[in-house]
């Protein structure tokens, strides 16, 4: 069998630009199928600015996306899908479908996955936060929105919010929900929102309702410190257990627990946490490539904790938050790994005769 | 709603109270911000005894919670023995540091209970500023003292004797601890009136106040320090 020389990267976020940059650096054509019209992935199209040092996404993503799109060695198909595969490693024939149906097929020799999350939608049953009630109720990626046209504001009335409460952990860590897993940046993005919001509305008073706080590295004190030090931000273990509408306002009723006491506390603003699960181009991806997927449903892995990005699929590699919850650290870092490992193997098969 | 202590204090008298702790010059090196760890509680003396904890109070005026404050600056700042073993908090505050400027503002306002909590310490307060020592040889007495044991009396009955016996000069005194220089004594009530600390006595015990400054102004006058307006 020959080898096909050229590697297919899908999804253009974080992990898909470093895995097609990385690869075609090592002089491998490349084909990138991303499913948006827009290369950046989730960071490009919904945060405002990065974790942990607060910089415009735009600003600091930019060159990657770039590095990407200039590189000659890289064949960047934007709003297309791959929907169906055949083959094996060294030679896969993969269907990709563009955004007005018409489809096509593509030969290539390895597979990096990198199709991402999807934030959880906080309106299943057991959570009492009223995101679909309430206006004032909003998630981290709507904060971010209102923060990419730079201003927080109540959405029920457009004023700014004098009381703004982060509750932690809403959709992780729950066995009701069946996410038993913690989504790892969602402390960092509620710590460095709320040092945004500090800036926008220096007299607004924020909190953070927590179960732990997971601050681990330098976020420690590059977030979490620095929220409470320098913008007087309250930490409150104890989760909100309902938010209920009083007035124009808004309730929470939880546990203050290291002060031992019941809580009840009145918010103008309440952004909820919202953690990581597969996104649908993940689960897709599975299907397509007959990918396992591991306890909590992201794509499997085999070679924990030493190799991160090989999985049980031969020839296919992934990279990101398709593979459980990642920081755009890992994220990036997986990409770099998953291009050497792919590149790695289509050179071995090259050498070895079938 | 959860019942406030101390509710028939106005909100605008414990947010000034507040602000006037927030203010002091010592306040931004005294408290970074708490994780809520307990090692401060783990390393007090009087957490053990008391219903008291130096994580609550660092917590309180991290939260800038107002109410909380208050009812701490009434009923715990008292039961910090100031031994300041909170210091090894991994955050660098010092909760026992708070509390010396939350005792200030609660002394500076004469604070019900804090004159209730200093009255038993009126003649502590009269000694340590009018001599400069604490705890004086002729406090202890038979009936003051009865854990002390039988010997209490055998030592108070010929107390000078006893003092005398002891090889510094200085310590052949009764009435003080230790005989401290004229100089010395002199330079503490010129600091105590400088600085106002004798002032903050006037708020939790009038007459207390009268009586010290009586001492301390004929002595600074019989010395001639003059410490002008």
């Amino acid at each position: 069998m020959a080898v096909a020389e050229r590697l297919l990267v899908i999804g253009g976020g974080p992990a898909g630009l470093e895995a097609a940059r990385g690869a075609a650096d090592l002089n491998r054509p490349v084909l990138l199928v991303e499913a948006r019209d827009t290369l950046g992935g989730t960071p490009w199209e919904s945060y405002a600015t990065l974790t942990p040092h607060l910089k415009p996404t735009k600003e600091i993503m930019a060159g990657m996306l770039t590095a990407v799109e200039d590189h000659p060695l890289v064949d960047v198909r934007l709003s297309t899908r791959v929907v169906a595969r055949e083959g094996e490693a060294g030679r896969f024939l993969v269907t990709l479908e563009a955004a007005d149906g018409s489809r096509q097929v593509e030969e290539v020799g390895a597979v990096v996955v990198a199709t991402g999350f999807q934030h959880f939608d906080p309106g299943r049953e057991t959570q009492m936060y009223g995101y679909y009630e309430y206006d004032d109720v909003i998630t981290l990626v709507d904060a971010e929105r209102m923060m990419q046209a730079g201003k927080v504001v109540r959405p029920s009335n457009g004023e700014p919010p004098a009381r703004v409460a982060f509750i932690q952990c809403v959709g992780s860590r729950d066995r009701h929900i069946g996410n038993k897993y913690c989504s790892k940046v969602c402390c960092g993005i509620a710590s460095k929102q709320s040092i945004e919001i500090k800036h926008l509305l220096p007299d607004a008073k924020v909190f953070i309702f927590y179960i732990d706080m997971r601050m681990y590295g330098f976020w420690e004190d590059q977030l979490y410190w620095r929220a409470q030090e320098e913008h007087k931000v309250n930490y409150i273990r104890g989760i909100v257990t309902e938010v209920i509408k009083k007035g124009d306002q808004l309730l929470l009723k939880g546990e203050d627990t290291t002060m031992g006491r019941p809580m009840e506390v009145l918010m103008d603003l309440v952004i909820l946490s919202v953690g990581m699960e597969p996104s649908a181009g993940t689960l897709e991806m599975a299907r397509v490539f007959e990918i396992p997927r591991e306890e909590h449903g992201f794509l499997a892995t085999v070679g924990e904790p030493l190799d991160t990005v090989t999985t049980p699929v031969a020839g296919v590699f992934v990279a990101g938050a398709a593979a459980g919850p990642k920081d755009l650290e890992d994220s990036v870092s997986m990409g770099g790994a998953a291009a050497m490992k792919a590149v790695g193997l289509l050179s071995r098969m090259s050498r070895t005769p079938a | 709603m959860m019942t406030v202590p101390y509710a028939d204090v106005p909100i605008e008298e414990k947010t000034r109270l507040f602000e006037e702790v927030k203010a002091d010059a010592r306040y931004d090196s005294y408290l970074y911000g708490c994780y809520e760890c307990g090692i401060c509680v783990a390393a007090c003396p009087s957490a053990r005894f008391y219903d008291f904890s130096p994580r609550k109070i660092a917590q309180a005026l991290a939260r800038e919670d107002v109410e909380l404050v208050y009812e701490q600056m009434n009923d715990d700042v008292w039961n910090c023995s100031q031994c300041f073993s909170c210091l090894r908090c991994p955050r660098g505050n010092s909760p026992g540091g708070l509390i010396t400027i939350m005792r200030e503002v609660a002394v500076k306002n004469g604070l019900r209970t804090t004159r209730e909590a200093l009255a038993g310490y009126t003649r502590i307060i009269y000694k340590i500023m009018t001599t400069g020592t604490q705890v004086s040889p002729d406090m202890l007495q038979e009936d003051a003292f009865p854990d002390w044991g039988p010997g209490v009396k055998t030592v108070s009955d010929n107390l000078a004797l006893w003092r005398r016996a002891l090889p510094p000069e200085t310590m052949h005194t009764t009435a003080q601890s230790w005989q401290v220089e004229e100089r010395t004594i002199r330079e503490l009530y010129a600091i105590w009136k400088w600085t106002g600390t004798l002032d903050m006595i006037a708020q939790v015990d009038e007459g207390l106040h009268d009586i010290m400054e009586e001492v301390m102004d004929d002595a600074l006058e019989e010395s001639g320090i003059d410490l002008g307006p």
